[in-house]
């Protein structure tokens, strides 16, 4: 085992070219381990000498021994190791350290914890959004670094900063655990920027992802996810083909509360909800979810306007209110006023005898931004067809999906239809 | 008339066979597309199955008629109609078979596919035979005169199956046999005539049909409107081309690259003002309406053919992990 100096010296000497990087690589993993950890206290200095952008990888292995030395961070002069961490994170260079992803992972676990713990999660977030673009190969896949980000945002309640990680699309995913947090606290995310729709694709993905048990994370996005449905829809679907039979069995039983709320909305009568809401608040406040319970609330009037939007075409304020069981007409007039300017409902309000007329949706389609808008969403529909059909492709050739479909064929016999052949790839036979 | 037994000697002799001249018979001929059809018909069967036995078949006379291993065999048949005064008007035709040691064709079939055709068709007679080939042959002078028998002056209907891209015309031929004085004896030789196609509406429409089958995909519908789309592609482009080359040509005009031209100036400014110009409120309004109402529906039909892909793609999750397993860590693909 090399002297600390002397491995310092390789870094410092073998960071230029990609081959020299290897081979430091190499030297560093035999380096690695409890030997390195052992020196942890002293390594900290070194790291002075070394530059995070040239020098990322061998930067890399010391920090990690550092970080997961086990001894407190305190030692290591608590804020300021945090600032090299960040420092390292926010400067490394992406190649050489995706020769080392693991390690890379936990030092940004450590910081973390470390945010968590000093209770101030904002410090976590310019580095870890820096990690992301660093770590990922490809703006589509998903890494552990996601989920946590998008907790550090959630607690530092920054959720703009939460979004340019969310808008991406992800069609690639390691483990399952990563898929479930990033959708979870990225639904939660949408929810707090009051982007309902958004927050239901994300939920929905956590709720119908593949799982072979029931896991509490999929359960508390189910109870996210019927408030959101019911915010933004006024209805929860149903389970849609593609959820796994675990879930499909036992969801509803773990959010049982949740289900008989929707039933309920659906009745449509305000001061039913209300009822069931204040009786049950104290288990809605233990989920943490009483904010969005009181939003339900209020998008029962909404729901209430715009099932009269589809019955009549002109109405008198004073029956808007009756009907929606508001108590004036001015409430009524606010809440329509706000619906027509969030573009929920078209509709004008004539102030000299309080009527409102209910329009058409006046989109005549004849202008240049409706086709560039429909132009783009075709362009993205082809590149997702593309895609769809390459997976479908793989899955054709998957071995699990060949066995049953051909243990079926065997039953058949004598009697098999020519166009089974036609889908399975030749390359099996 | 001379018998079929002429030696062959004297009809392998290089005398012309034919001449350019057409015929002054003053005979009309009409040809209906169901004999064309059966024709190439027959020798593409023919061919086909040539290639996949990989010998000449029966009907061919390949050897006899001197043609090289890698002629496709001749085919030959008969063709029936009407001749009212001057005018003879083919409408059908059947195969017959040549026997390739004697080069005539076989009399008893031929009577037997004769009196089977009197009785669908009364009205129609044998009026000659046809072959395939790109020239007259010299045997063929044979079977016509044999052939004289059944009619006085038989037709002789010839199609050249190599494909001829840059030939407008269709690769028929129809000769008729005069007897000319060559070299101070009467010869029969064969004359070409002029003919028209004539077609009756179901014909129209099968012909119609049959010419716009392309091999590869069947469906006439779609290959249709995707031709027409191609040629409209391609018109565009064509356009969109030559357009480019005129700006690239007046801005170089423009940096002084190349010596202005005030004749080709003015002609350039007078296509331009050709050109139809609508600046109205209500054509871009009717012009945008149907633009997104297209991409709509392009839209739509990429919709759906996603929906399927992805319904396959749940469909094939499902079955082969409807059970739960225990490798579950596995790389997947979500959105």
């Amino acid at each position: 085992m090399e002297s600390l100096e002397a491995l310092v010296a390789h870094i410092q000497g073998l960071s230029g070219s990609p081959e020299e990087v290897a081979h430091l690589h190499s030297l560093l993993k035999q380096a690695d381990g409890e030997p390195l950890r052992a020196h942890a206290a002293a390594l900290v200095p070194f790291l002075a000498h070394l530059s995070p952008e040239t020098h990322s990888l061998g930067y890399l292995y010391l920090l990690e021994a550092c970080a997961t030395s086990g001894s407190n961070l305190s030692d290591f002069g608590g804020g300021d190791f945090l600032v090299t961490i960040a420092g390292f994170l926010t400067a490394c260079s992406a190649d050489q350290i995706r020769l080392a992803p693991d390690k890379f992972l936990n030092v940004c676990r450590v910081l973390k914890d470390q945010v968590m713990q000093l209770i101030m999660p904002i410090r976590g977030i310019a580095p870890l959004r820096a990690a992301v673009r660093k770590i990922q190969s490809s703006p589509e896949q998903l890494t552990p670094v996601h989920a946590d980000y998008l907790l550090l945002c959630l607690l530092a309640k920054q959720y703009k900063a939460g979004l340019s990680v969310l808008e991406d699309d992800i069609f690639e995913v390691e483990q399952p655990k990563d898929l479930f947090l990033y959708c979870y606290y990225g639904g939660m995310i949408y929810i707090g920027l009051k982007k309902f729709p958004k927050a239901l694709e994300l939920l929905h993905n956590a709720v119908t992802a593949p799982m072979s048990m029931l896991n509490a994370i999929a359960v508390e996005a189910y109870k996210k996810y019927v408030l959101v449905s019911l915010i933004v829809n006024g209805q929860v679907p149903s389970f849609p083909k593609y959820t796994s039979v675990s879930a499909q069995r036992s969801m509803k039983n773990h959010a049982q509360i949740y289900v008989e709320l929707s039933t309920s909305y659906s009745n449509g009568r305000y001061t039913d909800l209300e009822t069931f809401v204040q009786a049950n608040s104290a288990v809605f406040q233990s989920d943490n979810n009483l904010g969005l319970v009181k939003q339900v609330l209020s998008s029962m009037y909404k729901r209430n306007i715009q099932r009269l939007t589809q019955t009549y075409l002109t109405l008198s304020l004073e029956d808007i209110a009756r009907s929606v069981q508001l108590e004036t007409p001015r409430d009524a007039e606010m809440h329509v006023l706000r619906m027509i300017e969030d573009g929920e409902i078209h509709a004008t309000i004539n102030q000299k005898d309080g009527m409102v007329s209910f329009h058409e949706d006046p989109e005549q389609y004849k202008s240049v931004e409706m086709l560039e808008h429909i132009d783009s969403s075709i362009q993205r529909l082809t590149a997702l067809s593309k895609k769809l059909a390459s997976i479908d492709e793989n899955m054709s050739c998957d071995p699990a999906y060949l066995m049953k479909t051909g243990r079926d064929r065997g039953r058949f016999d004598g009697r098999f239809d020519y166009d089974d052949y036609d889908s399975v790839p030749h390359k099996y036979f | 008339m001379s018998a079929p037994s002429d030696a062959a000697p004297a009809v392998s002799a290089p005398a012309p066979t034919t001449t350019a001249a057409a015929s002054s018979g003053g005979f009309t001929f009409k040809l209906h597309p169901l004999v064309i059809v059966n024709v190439s018909d027959h020798h593409t069967r023919v061919k086909a199955q040539a290639a996949c036995s990989g010998d000449s078949s029966s009907s061919s006379s390949a050897a006899g008629a001197g043609a090289g291993a890698g002629q496709p065999p001749r085919v030959f048949g008969c063709v029936i109609g009407v001749q009212r005064g001057r005018t003879v008007e083919i409408f059908n035709s059947f195969e017959l078979v040549l026997d390739p040691v004697s080069g005539t064709l076989d009399r008893a079939f031929l009577e037997k596919k004769q009196e089977l055709y009197k009785k669908v068709f009364p009205d129609f007679y044998v009026l000659g035979w046809y072959s395939t080939g790109s020239d007259v042959h010299d045997t063929d002078m044979q079977i016509h005169k044999a052939l004289m028998d059944v009619n006085e002056s038989p037709v002789y209907l010839l199609l050249n199956p190599t494909i001829n891209l840059s030939q407008k015309d269709l690769p028929v031929t129809i000769y008729e046999s005069e007897l000319h004085v060559i070299d101070g004896s009467p010869q029969l030789i064969f004359v070409r005539s002029n003919y028209t196609i004539e077609t009756v509406e179901a014909e129209r429409i099968s012909v119609d049909h049959v010419a716009h089958l392309k091999p590869s995909d069947g469906g006439s519908a779609a290959t249709q409107l995707a031709a027409h789309l191609t040629g409209i592609h391609s018109a565009i482009k064509m356009l969109n081309s030559r357009v480019r080359v005129i700006h690239q040509y007046l801005v170089a005009m423009q940096k002084g690259d190349i010596p202005v031209d005030n004749s080709l100036l003015r002609q350039v400014s007078s296509l331009v003002r050709r050109l139809p110009a609508m600046e109205s409120q209500k054509f871009q309004d009717d012009f945008l309406m149907e633009y997104n109402d297209t991409l709509l529906m392009t839209y739509l039909a990429m919709f759906t053919n996603c929906s399927s892909t992805m319904n396959e793609l749940v469909e094939k999750i499902n079955t082969s992990y409807e059970r739960p397993t225990t490798r579950r860590g596995g790389r997947g693909a979500f959105m």
